[in-house]
């Protein structure tokens, strides 16, 4: 496949899609609560809780950051799908040469983007308030992971999108799904004081690995052998994510038009 | 007295109502799935939380503390949402067409939310005990379940308010956020109040849950009645004075639609 | 080659009733239907609400998958290769939605123009094409919530001529459009014809059929009952000429009696205020008003007239009886 055509076919569909979601979301109430007023809150409660326990003010920064960033996309990316249903549109792009699932992987990178920038806004303008500094020791390899962090939130909300599109009752997968994943991707707390059997289920997730990478490179932790294999993990569970979705969208969207409830409402 | 009785078909059916509607919104299996992993995974992350912080014998604080904030789910999500679920289904001008019996209706909701609300604490407690063998036995049962109905009726009490409020705003769902985690904030449930800025433990003292979450704990560590009931009784003060604050909202906000025949349009 | 296939195509919907005890109900939709559509063709679907035409366009447009039967468009099977298919197919749904009403019809557009891969240097220049061709030059930059119905339906009609499509499927494009709004809609499909694309139409109004169609398929209860030119569908009226006559309080039992006589093929009644119209085909035309006028003895009758039947008659008979 030529580049150009990968622009066409893929490239250009994602952006579109991630710019038409920023400007249906900009100024939602919920969508901002989800991205900023709620990881502020459990920032908040999470200084309080661990102040005494971690001396560095930014793993809890992280933490909490990562928290905001998993609802978002939890909340807003089930939304976004909802809202197609609502306003008629999911049939429409359904019945378009372009792939499902690349216009939703749109709306992830959207969400990401929207999440991890006004959190970063947030964050820095309360810690030059509050007069606590937030150092992050490794930059570079900081931002490398932040990229990375986002290709796999992005590939592992790819694989919930289906269920939005396949039950319209999307709100109690929404609740079940939330708290979780804080859980087992160890944001705010190490998951060795998670009962082992859990382990498993931590490591299969591309948003432990993240994790893993952004708390060792923001506190400095971070040996060369170390990352490279979060990082490897990382991608590799993005990418089985990323395969698996395409997969799933089949036979989701094979489904949906079989019990014809794609303009369900 | 046949008033009364009619009063009291009128809460029951009510409350029968909200449960029904419940329960078409949430199949029966994500019903009971929200009802377990929703709380399950709440409390565990606060509590481990905690545990990192200050070890495993600080778990029962985290426990309880987020178990009775459950009771929050549904004073104020479902409450919220079974007072606002009229605005949705266009039953509103009947619901006002009724006379006399507003304030049963409006009871009504919010009792079917007091038991489901009080048994997603007890559902959380037991989990407590499950997983890090929370210690029932100083405790008072009976007191405890006093305390647990008095964080649901004074949640509920503050859902009622939110519910008026949100037949009058448009984003009803942020405001529960909000509160939600406010609440969960300033009730004490993960940080004692002791730690508090001032002007936060004023706040903390005007809100449900405070109370019955430091009650909570007293109990399970073998307080008496005594000990505890000025503390349970404020508490329902103070809900009841949000669910009269909820109810002056809905009966200006009724008397505003009908002056301006906007009851069909919201 | 056709442009599209359908050989006894067949849809069944399973609906659940009830709250606590979930029950199934089976809705046959489409119950094996099967014709040809030639390319260039403008096909038209004429039936009563649930006859089936949406369903159908569903299934042709990869939107529902088929309960049995086959169909292909431009060769490709409308299930094993739906993505080629919706390469080569645009669709419309009459009506408001489908569109995003919080972005402007230029923004929709755009939009729609990347998922249907057009690319962006042939956008460019064939948004500002389109929005003229529909007649919304000028309101493109405005937000589509505050578009009138007519203007939302003119901007689904330039999203599904984005990548020009060979095939088109519009299933009531004029509806609720004001008479103006549907000419203009009828001259763009017209023109759209003359560009030699492939047209699947349905509508209600029959004038809309007579004056587009090559061809019409008249449904009725997901069968098909005729399939013919315009023309073609009157020869089945011919011989019968439309008698229709104004009258005041019709009592049923003339009505029955009416209905009865030989010379009689269909009566219907249709009420306006305080008068009836009654419609009654009849292939003695003319001749039969005096027997009739006797039948309606004591009745006030006002204005009749006789007429030569029109594509309505011919559905009218085809569907009315069963509707009765
Ligand atoms: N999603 C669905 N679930 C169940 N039944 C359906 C569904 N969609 C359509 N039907 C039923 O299938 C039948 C055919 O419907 P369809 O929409 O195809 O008719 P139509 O010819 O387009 O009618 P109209 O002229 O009113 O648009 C109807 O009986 C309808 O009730
Ligand atoms: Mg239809």
């Amino acid at each position: 496949m030529s580049e150009r055509n990968i622009a066409i076919r893929y490239i250009r569909p994602i952006l579109m899609s991630a710019g038409v979601l920023f400007k249906q979301q900009a100024t939602d109430l919920f969508v901002i609560f989800t991205v900023v007023i709620q990881p502020m809150i459990v920032a908040l409660l999470a200084l309080w809780m661990l102040g005494d326990a971690v001396d560095d003010a930014i793993y809890i920064v992280v933490g909490s950051g990562m928290t905001g960033l998993w609802s978002g996309l939890l909340f807003n990316g089930g939304n976004s799908i909802t809202r197609e249903r609502w306003t008629g549109t999911l049939e429409t792009i359904v019945g378009l040469p372009t792939a499902m699932q690349v216009i939703v992987i749109g709306k992830n990178l959207a969400n990401v983007t929207q999440s991890m920038a006004s959190m970063i806004a947030c964050y820095t303008i309360s810690s030059l308030f509050f007069g606590y500094p937030l150092v992050v020791q490794q930059p570079w390899l900081f931002a490398i992971s932040l990229v990375f962090t986002g290709i796999a939130f992005v590939s592992f909300a790819l694989i919930l999108a289906p269920l939005f599109i396949l039950n319209p009752a999307v709100r109690s997968f929404q609740n079940g799904m939330e708290f979780p994943v804080f859980l087992l991707s160890g944001f705010l707390f190490p998951i060795l004081l998670l009962p082992n059997w859990t382990n498993p289920i931590s490591y299969a997730l591309p948003t432990y690995w993240a994790a893993r990478a952004l708390h060792i490179t923001s506190q400095g932790l971070a040996t060369r052998h170390e990352l490279l294999f979060v990082w490897a993990m990382l991608l590799g569970f993005s990418a089985l994510y990323l395969i698996m979705s395409s997969w799933i969208f089949r036979a989701v969207l094979r489904k949906a038009r079989v019990d014809a409830t794609l303009n369900m409402q | 007295m046949r008033k009364f009785v009619f009063n009291l078909r009128l809460f029951f059916e009510s409350a029968r109502l909200s449960y029904i509607a419940l329960f078409r919104w949430l199949r029966p299996g994500t019903y009971a799935a929200s009802k377990i992993i929703m709380p399950l995974a709440d409390i565990m992350f606060f509590t481990f939380i905690g545990i990192y912080a200050n070890g495993v014998e600080a778990a029962p604080f985290y426990v309880i503390g987020n178990a009775m904030h459950l009771a929050a789910i549904n004073g104020i999500y479902g409450v919220t949402m079974s007072v606002g679920g009229d605005r949705w289904e266009g039953t509103l001008p009947y619901l006002f067409g009724v006379p006399g019996s507003r304030l049963f209706t409006f009871l009504g909701r919010a009792f079917f939310h007091l038991l489901d609300g009080s048994l997603n604490v007890i559902i959380g407690l037991l989990l407590g005990w499950l997983i890090w063998q929370l210690d029932f036995s100083q405790a008072n049962l009976l007191l405890l379940g006093a305390a647990i109905a008095t964080a649901t009726i004074a949640t509920c009490g503050m859902g009622l308010a939110l519910g008026a409020l949100g037949l009058v705003t448009v984003n009803i769902m942020f405001i529960n956020n909000l509160f939600f985690f406010l609440l969960l904030i300033f009730a004490g449930a993960n940080v004692p109040i002791e730690q508090f800025p001032n002007w936060m433990q004023t706040i903390s003292q005007f809100i449900p849950l405070t109370r019955s979450i430091a009650a909570a704990r007293l109990i399970i560590n073998g307080a008496h009645l005594a000990d505890v009931q000025s503390m349970l009784l404020v508490e329902l003060l103070i809900g009841a004075a949000y669910a009269l604050l909820g109810f002056i909202i809905f009966r200006t906000f009724e008397y505003q639609a009908r002056l301006r025949g906007t009851l069909e349009a919201i | 080659m056709n442009a599209l296939v359908i050989s006894d195509l067949r849809r069944v919907y399973r609906a659940h009733t009830g709250v606590i005890k979930r029950k199934v109900k089976e809705v046959v939709a489409v119950d094996g239907i099967s014709f040809e559509v030639g390319e260039g063709e403008l096909f038209g679907m004429l039936g009563p609400n649930g006859a089936g035409k949406t369903t159908t366009v569903k299934m042709l447009t990869t939107l529902l998958i088929p309960t049995g039967g086959r169909a292909s468009v431009l060769g490709y099977d409308i299930v094993k290769d739906e993505s080629k298919v919706r390469e080569h197919i645009g669709f419309i749904f009459g009506g408001e939605r489908g569109l995003y009403w919080r972005l402007s019809g230029y923004d929709n557009l755009r939009y729609f123009a990347s998922l249907y891969r057009v690319d962006p240097a042939v956008s460019k220049t064939r948004i500002p094409y389109l929005l003229d061709l529909v007649g919304l030059s000028g309101r493109g930059d405005e937000k589509v919530e505050g578009y009138s119905r007519g203007m939302k339906q003119r901007l689904h009609v330039a999203r599904t001529l984005l990548h020009n499509p060979d095939v088109l499927f519009l299933d009531e494009p004029t509806i609720g459009l004001d008479p103006v709004g549907a000419r203009e809609l009828r001259q763009v499909v017209r023109n759209l014809q003359a560009e030699n694309k492939t047209i699947l139409l349905t509508t209600h109004y029959m004038f809309e059929a007579d004056a587009l169609c090559d061809r019409i398929a008249v449904i009725d209860k997901g069968k098909i009952v005729a399939l013919d030119t315009p023309a073609g569908l009157k020869k089945h009226v011919q011989d019968l000429s439309v008698i229709e006559i104004e009258v005041f309080g019709l009592r049923s039992e003339a009505l029955e009696k009416i209905r009865t006589e030989s010379y009689v093929d269909t009566v219907s009644l249709e009420n306006r205020d305080q008068r009836q119209a009654l419609m009654i085909h009849s292939p003695r035309g003319a001749e039969a008003v005096p027997d009739i006028m006797a039948q309606l003895d004591g009745h006030r009758v006002g204005r009749v007239s006789v007429r030569e039947p029109t594509l309505e008659d011919a559905y009218i008979r085809l569907v009315g009886g069963t509707h009765e």
